[in-house]
Parts: structure tokens; sequence; C-alpha cells
């Protein structure tokens, strides 16, 4: 113990002088997102420009700080001054805003989203008073995009590992305790609170219990696992610390996607790094309590995120659901008393292990205690990874965090495939699990998709359920054929050919499946179906008795038109069309053959954004020939 | 036994809880499963072949035919069929002229979807082998394409 | 054992007791109330894949599966609620949309069923009635069961083309509805792990690796997921338009010396097909293709012998029997005792054995009581019976904790002590293989060393001498040592466990280095104190050397009778078949070499043999499912054959054929008019057979007489033969096609 209060006073005043900076340090945000945005690229650049211009600067690869509409960020930090963060960096604007500040330590306002000091500072704002950050209580990602992901040191200067060693001064039962009267509850989707499951596995007979991690975050739309790892692996994996403390295992694995290969590298470092420190293995920090972790990568099943599925694939089977009771926290890895918790509720123990479950009670309101990150995706402004306390609405989270649509809100999709999809007289409800369930959706895991005008809630529905259908084991009836069935049906529908009866169909499949399946995916899978029936019925009345789909999405109702007049006869679409449907001659209008066009969209896209083209592509509902 | 699959094996127990993590090794090092490689799994975890098919096949990773030389893979994830993913898949469908989860003839691409890429933010997003190309236009592909022969 | 907890729970209002490892299914079974279910089924594992069996349980969210739910004490469970009806009616609909049902629904059926004949017409017409299965489906019945009269959904057909390419059986995939009972049975009853899901959610399917047929990937063909498949996905090519059975009839199947019970399925008296016995002590339900598949075809050859016939000048003469008997009279009754020469088949029941031996004795007046396993097994006879007469029960693989498999393989044969071996494996005994090919046992094994034939021996005694003297399990000869790790670690394992088994597979006895090895057995028998358990193709061997019918051996001399009498050795005189006799007799065998010359040769059996001397006289014998008696297998057992149906044509039992001859020569004893006469005398003169819940048990074998007989009993050739199962001399694969495609495989 003492060894590691050295090195937490030395991480200190490391961590101490690095913000006292003598050079300018660079930060960028280089987590999976800011990669696609071409971080890798601004690294690469950024060495090359220091070189050239002989200045000396320190740059830092961070994770995700959260708004990743705003990717790729650069924040640069000059000795004495405020780090200021720079957005949607491209490779043109770099050297510009390198020069400026860099060079002549004078941040480029221009491009400037906001600074992390506590004046005012050239007229650009405070970043965390950014409307989508003010709102948002940081408690899981309080040092996402703030420290270095790849260094303990950086962790610990935060106070990272106090939780446990705070856990390790008290008894298991009394951490449990803890955790009981900090209202947890699971962050995986169904919010079952996490000291019941403790206490039923610590309880449970037997020498050998394991601690697994849900890294499989398959939910499409929902990243908030990867970038909370690929961000601040240490939270994790000392959230693991505690709940194997806690409920008596000495084998921890993380079964993680293998999309996820940053993440699963973080992981491995940061568990080096931690053997280094003597937080894993045996006697951790010379007590009685020995812990290993091992980290297992999925192989490409959604089905594997349910308990039991996730249980069989770390066995090597298929990752084929079982049927409960026996639970998991009795007979679960190798029939061993087994504990799965997700990624964020792992990520949460640190904190209230530090700050203690009165803290953690501010937060949330009562009965869902604490916050809950989402990933904000969909139509929505302002795209990201956000933490919000839960209770908070629905409209705060899509118009004052995500700063609203550009076109009328439609929709919101929470919970991922297996949740639902809830209409705008929603909007005022609380995000809690409760609210959630009784509207037909659920929390989830927490991906929030919102939807505009321009979205096909049947088409949704529909690829919903073909994902679920895709990815169901195939192992009981009522999924594996039933959501066929529903899949059968809305794909006639969206072709224009359904009848009345097909919705009653929906909804008997949909009862079926929902009380007749074996794993949770199953029963969650016609929520998609079941509330957009309820909330939006007359969208897919339109479909049946108008063939029409008022989104213009559904492609066997739709069509693609040139407006003559607009037409400036540019010939951009004719050169992308692949199968040669648009024809015309230079300067005149165009035609589209209607036999040949798969409504691929190109020329649309090409007509909205080609100078010298005239918006005169449009997309229209069938048109019918009387 | 090739060489290859005979250092994979030594560096798993044989235990049949490694199965997984051994054909992920297979299919990193070969690029896919082969029915050779599947013989000397059994052998060494003492699985039969069969049932190491019936854990691989079920598995959306391992595949069993000699992959092309890029992988491209279309995110279908919700963010990006909002946004037009499918379109981006029929397009790519069109250009190469094969169906999602065929090699081109000339073995130059692997056409893939995948459920997310955990980019939601910048869809739709598309992967070629190792690169992530974020918020993709269909009129844009083609030229994308010509950086991979 | 300690006794199991009972609890006591309530289901549908009654209050029961049932046992704390149940599951509510099991409950609810054992007292008598019916819960449908479908993928649930005894001797599997629970999978609750099919949704049908759900219940509803006080305290337990949803509708949980009573067929995974394990009992708790208070529990409170209701079968049959209104939703829980119409859940199960909407999950069957379910089950349906991907099996073709119009069998079920169809306004016709009830008139269809009424008249069955018409199946080719009907058929013909509409396709329902191109489901083998129809009228003895599981899904038939559950559906007039659960009550669902009509489905709304279309059905997914899947359109795979039907498999009838591996033999036996033929699947047609389009019917099945992934209850995954096949894949449990052959996983985790059979061991064998042939079958597997592939893939995944509506494109799951089941079957072997890749493309590959059910030959190449290792099945055995035992059947087992025909038998637990519901519907007509899985049936036999033999049996699949024969429709329901009439009867069942329990018996022992005579194809090897195992005894495994089995059920034959008859219909209009006529065997058409073999089913396991789950409750049988000898096997445990575990039987082999050649008792599962190889029965009715061979029992129904259309070689078949009907009448006794005779060779004239002119070819074959059908005769009477009166007829026959007087002509095999004739020629023996004045042929002196070393002129004759009877050969009996291992494959004959006690009771046939019995009046043979008594038949060559006294109406004959001759010793020269033969077998081709005389001819096979040449000098090491002595030996063989010496390790076959004193096999441990099989159940001592239950125990064991380091077996060694020696040239055993359990593929096509012999599986109950495979799969005990099997088992033992997995549940951690240490298992080592020699073998000069690759076994089905390897899989599992820790050691398995693959060699040469002419090797064993030396393998086999550097075992016995390493797991004595660690020091000592160099190779005998100079040159690298080469299996030397292999022999440590066998050497190890069995000195460090008390159950040692060692098995003693069937190609011992066709190896080139036959004599060394069983010497080398017999050393490590007595040295190392191993249990042995032989899997041998002699079927009746132990009741042949019972009651004496071998030259040399009294009825019941070789049988241990009590501590109380003296033990005497024992061995068999061995036999000239090289000396050319006046008469040769065959009682059920039909060696293909080694017969010897004779001026008259008497056949008796059920269909011709492939031996080229053209036999003087036939007599046409009923086989095992005609013709009652009982055999004693391997361990030791005495096991009932039964009467199934009525003998075939004008066939007859052995001992009846026999008892009328020997009658029209008027000497001796065996002139008996019912079995029961036969077991009656039998019982008098083989003591220690007449209990039949007692296991016989056998006296030492003698070698004080051995002597080297002259000349070739030993070729090669007759070796070879043995390879292929046979019965009453006759290869199985010569007459039941699917047998042939195995061997074809195998060679």
């Amino acid at each position: 113990m003492n060894n590691l209060t050295k090195r937490i006073e030395s991480a200190k005043e490391k961590w101490e002088a690095f913000q006292k900076n003598k050079e300018p340090i660079i930060y960028i945000g280089a987590a999976s997102c800011g990669r696609a945005a071409g971080a890798v690229q601004l690294l690469a650049q950024t060495d090359r420009w220091l070189k050239e211009n002989e200045l000396a600067a320190k740059v830092v690869q961070v994770g995700c700080i959260g708004p990743c509409y705003l990717e790729p960020l650069v924040d640069i930090q000059m000795p004495g001054q405020p780090r200021v963060s720079y957005n949607n960096v491209t490779p043109k604007l770099l050297p510009v805003i390198l020069g400026s500040h860099v060079g002549e330590s004078v941040p480029y306002a221009k491009a400037a989203i906001g600074h992390f000091g506590k004046e005012p500072l050239n007229g650009i704002p405070r970043f965390f008073d950014l409307p989508m950050l003010k709102p948002q209580v940081r408690v899981v990602l309080r040092n996402c995009g703030l420290i270095d992901p790849e260094q303990i040191d950086q962790y610990l200067a935060v106070d990272g590992y106090q939780g446990f060693m705070n856990a390790l001064k008290t008894p298991p039962d009394d951490v449990i305790g803890v955790v009981r009267r900090a209202g947890l509850r699971g962050r995986g989707g169904a919010g079952f609170p996490t000291f019941k499951k403790w206490t039923a596995c610590r309880n449970a007979p037997g020498n050998q219990k394991y601690l697994i991690c849900n890294a499989d975050e398959g939910d499409p739309g929902a990243f908030m696992n990867r970038s909370l790892i690929e961000s601040d692996p240490h939270a994790l994996l000392e959230g693991m610390l505690i709940a194997g403390y806690a409920i008596g295992a000495s084998h921890g694995i993380v079964y993680i996607r293998a999309e996820y290969p940053l993440a699963i590298e973080r992981l491995y470092q940061a568990m080096q790094q931690m053997r280094d420190y003597g937080l894993l293995g045996e006697h951790i920090l010379d007590s009685d309590f020995s812990f290993d972790i091992k980290v297992k990568e999925g192989a490409g099943a959604f089905v594997c995120g349910e308990e039991t599925a996730l249980i069989g694939s770390i066995e090597g089977k298929r990752g084929m659901p079982k049927s409960r009771p026996p639970f998991p926290a009795i007979s679960g890895l190798f029939g061993c008393p087994t504990i799965i918790n997700n990624v964020e509720t792992l990520g949460t123990l640190p904190n209230i292990l530090r700050n203690g479950p009165d803290w953690y009670n501010r937060f949330g309101k009562e009965g869902n205690r604490g916050t809950k990150t989402f990933s904000l995706v969909g139509k929505v402004r302002r795209q990201g990874l956000i933490e919000v306390q839960l209770g908070t609405s629905l409209r705060e989270i899509i118009f004052d965090i995500g700063g609203g649509l550009q076109k009328p809100f439609k929709a919101i999709q929470t919970g991922g495939p297996s949740g639902g999809c809830l209409s705008e007289e929603f909007l005022d409800l609380t995000v809690d699990y409760e609210s959630l369930t009784a509207a037909g959706s659920i929390m989830g895991s927490g991906g929030l998709i919102v939807m505009d005008e321009d979205t096909c809630v049947v088409d949704l529905a529909k690829y919903f359920l073909d994902f679920t259908q895709k990815e169901s084991c195939g192992k009981c009836t009522p999924c594996r054929v039933g959501t066929r069935h529903m899949v059968e049906i809305l794909t006639k529908i969206t072709h224009g050919e359904g009848s009345a009866e097909d919705l009653l169909a929906l909804r008997t499949l949909g009862d079926t499946i929902k009380k007749g399946a074996l794993c949770g995916l199953g029963q969650t899978a016609p929520n998609p179906v079941l509330t957009t029936l309820r909330y939006f019925r007359n969208e897919y009345l339109e479909h049946i008795k108008e063939q029409r789909c008022r989104a213009v999405v559904c492609k066997d109702l739709i069509e693609y038109r040139v407006i003559k007049e607009k037409c400036t006869g540019c010939q951009s679409c004719v050169k992308v069309c692949p199968t040669g449907a648009i024809s015309g001659p230079r300067s005149e209008p165009h035609n589209v053959d209607k036999t040949k066009c798969i409504k691929c969209r190109s020329c649309y896209v090409t007509c909205r954004f080609e100078a010298i083209a005239g918006d005169a592509i449009v997309i229209g509902s069938v048109e019918k020939t009387s | 036994m090739p060489e290859t699959v005979a250092a994979i094996l030594v560096k798993h127990s044989r235990k049949p809880e490694n199965l997984i993590p051994i054909l992920q090794d297979v299919q990193k090092e070969l690029g896919y499963i082969s029915p050779e490689s599947v013989k000397d799994i059994s052998r060494y975890l003492r699985i039969s072949e069969n049932q190491i098919f019936g854990v691989s096949s079920f598995y959306a990773q391992f595949r069993f035919t000699r992959p092309g030389r890029h992988s491209l893979k279309v995110c279908l994830g919700t963010a990006c069929h909002v946004r037009g993913g499918a379109t981006v898949l029929d397009t790519l469908e069109n250009v190469l002229g094969v169906k999602c989860g065929d090699t081109t003839p000339d073995a130059r691409f692997d056409l893939e979807r995948v459920a997310c890429l955990g980019c939601c933010a910048l869809s739709p997003v598309v992967q070629i082998d190792k690169r992530i190309y974020s918020r993709v236009a269909v009129n844009k592909l083609s030229e994308l394409l010509k950086f991979y022969e | 054992m300690t006794k199991e907890r009972m609890l006591s729970i309530t289901i549908d209002n009654k209050q029961i007791q049932v046992r704390s490892s149940q599951t509510i299914l099991e409950a609810a079974r054992d007292n008598g109330i019916v819960i449908p279910s479908l993928c649930a089924m005894e001797h599997l594992p629970p999978y609750g894949a099919c949704r049908l069996c759900v219940v509803e349980v006080d305290g337990l969210r949803g509708f949980p599966t009573s067929c995974t739910t394990p009992v708790e004490n208070g529990m409170v469970i209701r079968t049959g609620t209104t939703e829980l009806k119409s859940l199960r009616q909407e999950i069957l609909r379910l089950t349906l949309g991907e099996h073709p049902a119009s069998c079920l629904f169809c306004g016709e059926a009830d008139e269809c069923k009424k008249y069955q004949g018409t199946i080719r017409k009907v058929g013909m017409t509409t396709g329902c009635r191109y489901c083998s299965n129809d009228d003895r489906c599981e899904l038939q019945q559950l559906t007039e069961r659960i009550g669902l009269t009509e489905t709304s959904y279309p059905v997914y057909y899947r359109n795979f083309s039907v498999e009838k390419y591996d033999p036996f059986y033929d699947r047609d995939y389009n019917l099945c509805i992934l209850c995954g009972r096949c894949v449990r049975v052959c996983n985790d009853v059979r061991l064998n792990a042939t079958l597997a899901f592939k893939q995944r959610g509506k494109l799951t399917t089941i079957g072997p690796a890749f493309d590959r047929t059910h030959l190449e990937a290792g099945c055995e063909f035992c059947g087992a997921c025909v038998d637990v498949c519901p519907t007509g996905a899985l049936s036999p090519k033999v049996s699949k338009w024969s429709g329901k059975a009439d009867a069942d009839i329990s018996t022992t199947c005579v194809y090897c010396s195992i005894g495994c019970q089995i059920r034959l399925q008859t219909k209009n008296n006529k065997v058409i097909d073999a089913l396991p016995d789950y409750a049988s002590s000898v096997d445990h339900g575990l039987i082999c293709v050649k008792g599962r598949f190889a029965v009715p075809e061979y029992v129904h050859s259309a070689a078949r012998y009907s009448n006794p016939r005779e060779m004239t000048p002119m070819g074959y003469n059908d005769i009477s029997w009166e007829d026959a008997i007087t002509r095999a009279a004739d020629r023996l009754k004045d042929v002196g005792p070393d002129q004759c020469l009877v050969m009996v088949s291992p494959e004959l029941s006690n009771e046939d054995l019995f009046v043979a031996q008594q038949f060559a004795r006294q109406a004959i007046g001759s010793e020269n009581i033969g077998s081709s396993l005389m001819i096979e097994l040449g000098d090491d006879l002595l030996p063989f019976i010496d390790l076959a007469t004193r096999t441990e029960p099989f159940s001592v693989m239950g125990e064991a904790q380091a077996i060694l498999a020696v040239g055993f393989d359990s593929t096509h044969g012999y599986s109950p002590i495979g799969i005990a071996v099997k088992r033992a494996a997995r549940r951690g005994a240490f298992l080592a293989t020699l073998n000069s090919a690759e076994s089905n046992l390897d899989m599992l094994a820790e050691v398995s060393c693959c060699l040469d034939e002419g090797d064993w021996a030396n393998v086999l005694d550097r075992i016995r001498l390493g797991t004595l003297e660690p020091s000592s399990t160099k190779p005998a000869s100079d040159g690298p040592d080469a299996w030397g790790e292999e022999v440590k670690k066998i050497a190890q394992a069995f000195k460090g466990s008390a159950g040692s088994v060692v098995i003693i597979g069937e190609q011992v006895l066709t190896s080139a280095g036959r004599h060394e090895i069983l010497q080398a057995l017999l050393k490590i028998r007595e040295e190392l104190s191993c249990k042995m358990v032989v899997a041998h193709p002699y079927t009746n061997l132990c009741g042949m050397v019972a009651v004496g019918a071998l030259a040399g051996l009294e009825p019941g001399q070789a049988v241990r009778k009590g501590a109380s009498e003296a033990a005497l050795p024992f061995a068999p005189r061995p036999i000239d078949f090289t000396k050319p006799r006046k008469v040769v007799y065959l009682i059920g065998e039909a060696p293909s070499s080694g017969l010897p010359e004779c001026d008259y040769l008497i056949y008796q059996n059920a269909l011709p043999g492939g031996f080229p001397r053209q036999p003087d006289l036939i007599l046409p014998t009923s086989l095992f499912s005609e013709a009652a008696g009982t055999i004693i297998n391997a361990e030791g057992r005495i096991l009932q054959v039964r009467e199934a149906v009525a003998p075939f044509e004008d066939s007859k039992p052995d001992w009846w054929i026999l008892s009328r001859i020997a009658e029209k020569l008027g000497k001796g004893k065996p002139k008996y008019a019912t079995l029961s006469a036969v077991q009656q005398e039998g019982k008098k003169q083989v003591k220690g057979v007449s209990d039949s819940r007692k296991k016989v048990e056998f006296e030492r074998v003698s070698y004080a007489a051995v002597r080297r007989t002259d000349g070739g009993t030993d070729s090669g050739d007759s070796r070879r033969k043995r390879k292929h199962a046979r019965y009453r001399g006759i290869a199985l694969s010569d007459v039941v096609e699917g047998m042939k495609v195995i061997r074809r495989n195998n060679e």
C-alpha cells in the first residue's frame, strides 16, 4: 500500500508539473471516432509542422470528450494559459491554428469552440459552458478527453484507485451495503439493483466465482462503452477490482467486441500498468485479495450481449442463451457463481466508493439514482456522447444538449433494437427506467437516435426487426420464426402491398414473441414495431391504404423526377448515375428513365451540392397514372 | 500441420474455452478458417470438427473462404441507416457487381456489412481495411475505391 | 447413495411431493400431469427451445419453460390457464411456420387417416402424404393436443434437397423444426458429435462440418438421431414407408458379443425396424449400426432359403423336410467318428449349441466339433478364450482411472463399450489408444500410439515393464526410442491408478502380430492385475464354451460352479481342418476358406455362404428374430433372444432340425420336441448357467496340453474376412445395403 501511496504522490507532482507546463501542450482527440474524422492525419501533420517551424511542444493523444460532431478536436495549451479547444479541424485549418496559437501565443478565436480556464478569454466561451455540455453531469465520463488514457499516473493523479483502496479497507459485505445505499442499478438495460445480484452471488456456495464485464456493446447506434474504455480504461478496471472484491471473485473477464481494436489495446496496456503497480494479481496491495483479469474478444454476435449467451461464448460454445433460472449469480461460467456487469455500472463504482453513497444520491431521483451516459445521434445538431442525471427530460436532451434538429422532430428511439420509438408527445418524459418501460420502450444501454421527418417509421421498424432477425441465435421458435414473419409483413407494407389485417398480425406476433421468447433479445425484439404501431399508426395506414411514404424513404413508393424548369442541364447527375438512367444533352433539361433508376440517391445528392446544378432532382411519391 | 497453425495452437492451452480465441488467431493469420486448420484444432482441443464448424459458423466474424485483397465494410448501424447507410451498400453492390457478403471476381474487395462501427456521430461510415471513412457520400464512392487495387 | 431431498410443490391446485433434482416438467410427468412439450425428452439434457411447455409460476416473471425450471419448495405452478393455452397455440403456429402443415389442417385429414391405404393416390394429388412420418408424428399429436386447427401464417419452405446420399437414413431438413433433439443425442448421449447446429437464426441448419456427408464426418450410423426426431425430417431408408408397427418385441442383438437389448418392430409378420432400449442394463440403449439398421434387411433377405434342397446332377431340387432328414441321416449313419466334422457357429444360441454338441457326440459319435473361430484363431485360440471368458463387466469403465484401448474402434460396432470409454475420458480418466490406423477414440485420448501391428507387442511389454519398474521403459532393441514418451506416460498413468482397464479390440484378432500381442496382454493381466474387457465378434463364444460345443470340452466343464468344488482348468482340443472328411456338417457356419475337403456337405443355414464348394444338402434355418433361445454375452450375462415373427417360409430352428435327424439316426439324447425340453436338459448338464440373474463365470484355461497343430489353420485370408461383421458366417455387408457402403468406405 505504501508503495502505491508514494506512486500517487509522485503522480500528483508530475501532473501538477504537467499542468504548469513550460512548453505548449497539444491535445488531439484520438479515440475511434476522432480517428475516423481524421485525427491520425492531424497528429502526423502536427509533428511535421512542429519540426518545420523548429518549435517544441508536447503532443498528447486524449480520448473522447463527448461532442463527436466537433471531431476532430485539437486543444492547445500554452504555458500559463488555459487550454483552448478547436473543433472540426481540417488539414487546411491546422497550420493556421498552430501558427497563431503555438507560433504567436494568440488563440485563434475564429476556429475555437471553448476553453478550459476560469476567466473569459478573447471572447471564447468556457468549454463546459457550451450549451451541449452545461446541462451535463460528468461522473462516469469525468476523465474522458481530459487525461491521457495511456498513463496510469494521470489516472492516479485525479484520485484514481482511491475508491478501490477505500473498498479494500471495508469488509466485502459493507461494500455491497455502500452500493445498495447509493441506489445503483445495472446500466446494461433492465436496471436491476446491482447490490441484489451481488448479494446472491456472494452468498452462493462455491470457492470459484467469476466477474464478467459485458463490453459487448452490440446495439447499433451506441458507443458509450467504447468511448469510456478508450478514454479512461482504468475507471472500468478499478470498478472491476471493487466488484470482484465485493462478490468474492478471483477472476475477472472483460468480454469485448472485436470491432473495438483501440479499446482492446488500451485495456491490455492499462492491465499491464496495474500489474506493474501491484494492482492486479496475487495479494493486491499486500492484502488478502487476489484478482486477475482476462480479455476475451467477441466474435460478432449481438445475442452475446445476453448474459447466458455471453457465458456460452466465453466457454467456447455457440452463443445461444439458456433459460433462467438457474441464474448466473448462482450457476454461471463453468457452472460457478458469476456476476455480469455492464461497463458503465463498473465505471461508476470507483466514484461511489470514493465519494460515498450520499454523494451519489445527490444525482438523479428517488429510485433512479445517479447519472447515465447516452450516445446521442441521428438527426440532432450536436451529436455525441453525453452524461446526464437520471430524470432529465427527453426535451432537455434533444433540444438543450443536442441543439434540436434542422427539420421538425419526429421520433426518438431509446434502447437500441430492443427499445421503442417514441413520438413528440413523449418529449417531456423523464428518462428513468420506469417511465421508459411504461411508454413501451426501455432504457437499454443508452443509445438515443433522433429522427426527423425524413425518417420513415415503418422502414425504421423494419430495419430494427431485420436486425434482430439476423442476429437471432435461432434457438427458440418465437424469436426465430416470429421475427421473420414480422419482417416479411413489414417488407410487404413498405412495398405498398400491406393490408389492415397485417397490422393485427403484427400485434399478435409481437405479443407472442414478447411472452414466449427465451431470452431478452427475443422478448424485447418486437418493441420497435409495437411502439411505432402505437404512436405512428397513421404512417402505417398511409403505406397500406395510399401506398404513400411521407418520408419518401420506401423505395417502391417513391420516384425520382427532374423539374424541367430548374434543371440547368449540367450533366453532373448523368455522370454519377450508376445505371445510366439519366439522359439529356448538355444545357437541356435531363430526364430520369424510371425503368432503369435504382433510386440510389447519387443524382439527388449531386444536384444539391454541385454548384452549377439547380436542385432540380426531387424525390416524391409515385404519381399514379389513372 | 502447417507451422502457422501449430504456432497458434501452442500459445493456447488445450481447454475447450480457447476455441474462439484460437479461431480468431487462425483467421488473423490465414484470413479465413480453412478445413485443414479445423482438423488441427479438433485434435488439439479434443472437440469434433463438426462442433468446431458449428461454433465458428455461428459467429459473423469467421469466414470459410479465402478473402479478397481489401475488406470493404459498410456500417448499417441505426445512425448510419437513418443517414443512408443502406443506399451506400446498394451503390457499392452496383459498382462492384457483387452482393453483400461476396468477394469480387477479381478478388479485389470483400463486400460486407457490419452492425455498428461505433462512429455513429460521423455516419454514414465505411471501413476499408483498417481505415474508417466518415460521412461518405454515395456519389464519391467510386473515387474512394480507386485508392485500393 | 444419499437419499434425495423431497420437496412439496403445487401444480394446478394439486399438491405433490417431488425430488429436489427434478424440473417442473419431470415432476409433472411423474405425477400424471401432462404439459405439452416438444424439444424435451428423457435421457436428453433440457434445452428450452420449443417453448411449448411454458407454465406460470408464482414469483417468476413471464412464462418460464417447465423443462428447464428446477422445482423449488413451495412452488405454485399453473399449466393450463387460458392465457397459457392461447400462448401455446400461437407458439405452435410459429413452429409450423417452418414445417409444411398441410397434413395437419387439411379438411380431409380425418377421412384420410381412415383410408390409409390410399397414400399413393392422395399423396400424388395433394402432396400432403409425402411425409413418411405421417400418423406417428409427434408434431401431429401435439397439434391435436394443443387444439390448433388452422394457421394464417405462411410456411417458409426452405427448399433443401432431401439428403439421400448417406447409408441407412434419409434427411429432409425441410421438415426440421430445430428442436435440437438429434444434436443433443449425438453430442451428449452418444458422445460422437457428428451433428452440430450450423449458422444461426433463420439460416440455422443441422449437420456435419462444411458440406461433408455423414459418412465422411465420422457418423456411427447408430440411428439415435432418427429415433428421437419428432418429425419426418430423419427417417430410416428401409422402414420409412412401413408406417406404424403392430408390435414391439424386446430381444437380444446377436451381431456381436455385447448382446445389446433391441426392440424389434414388427408388422404383418415382418421385422420392419429395430430400436434401442434405453432401459437396458447391458447397453443403456447405446446400440450400434448393426443392431439398429442391419436386422430387417438380413432377416428378410431375398436370398433366404425357404425349403430344404438337395443337389442333383441337374442342379438343386426342393425337397420335403422328411426327405431332407432322411438324406442327412443316411449319410451320417455309417460314418466313423473321425470321418465326420461338425462345425458350429458362435452366433448360435445356447440351446442350439447344446443340441449340436449332443448331436455330434451322441448321434454321430464324433468329438469333431469345430468352429470357424478355431480356423481363424489357430494357435491363439487358447489365449483368446482365456481373455474372452474372463472379461470384466462393462461397468468397470465407470470407475476406471486409466484406460488403454488396443486395436479398438467403436465407430461401427461395440458402441456401448466405446461410449463408456469416452465418458470415462470426459470425466477425466486417462485414455491411451494403440492402433495401426486412427480410431474414433483418438480424439479424446491423452496418448495415441499409431503404429504397425507387428510392434504392438513390444510397446505393450514396455508399458508393462514401465509400470512395474519405471526405469525400464527403454526399448528392447537398440535404435531410436520411438514411442518412448507415450509408453512412459501410459506406464505412469497405470502405475498411479488402482482401476486400470485394458480394452482389447477386434483388430487384435486380425492383426499380423496377434500371437505376441495376446501373450503381452496376458502378462499385463497377470502382472499388473489390470481389468480386461475383450470386445470380440464371436457373439455366443461364452455359451459355446459353457455348453461344451467345442472339441475337448464337456458340457459345463468350463463353468465355475462355486468355491466348494475343485477348479479344473479346461482347454478345447485342436482339430485338423486340413484332413479330408466323408461328411462335413455346417451349422450356421459358412467358412469362406479353410473348409476341409469332403464327400458330402450338409449346409444348415439361412442364406447362401460364400464358399466355393456347393453343398449337397441345404437345410433352411430360422434366424434369431424367429426362434427363441438364450446367449451368454462377453460379460457372462445370460440374455434372452425372443421370437418376434413366425419362421420364414419352411425354415426351422437349428435344435429342431438336429433333433429330427438324431431321431432318424436313433442314437443319443437329442430328440427334443420343444425348446423348453432342450432348456431343461441343458440345466441338468450345464451347471452354473441356470440362473439368468447371475453372471456365468469360467474356470481357468489350461495351457498344459498345448501343441501346435499342423497345417494352414492360420491363413491371412481368413483373418481379413473377419474384419467385416458377420452373422452365421455371412458378412452383413453382403446382405445389408448400407453396411456395403460403410465397408466400401472403410476399405
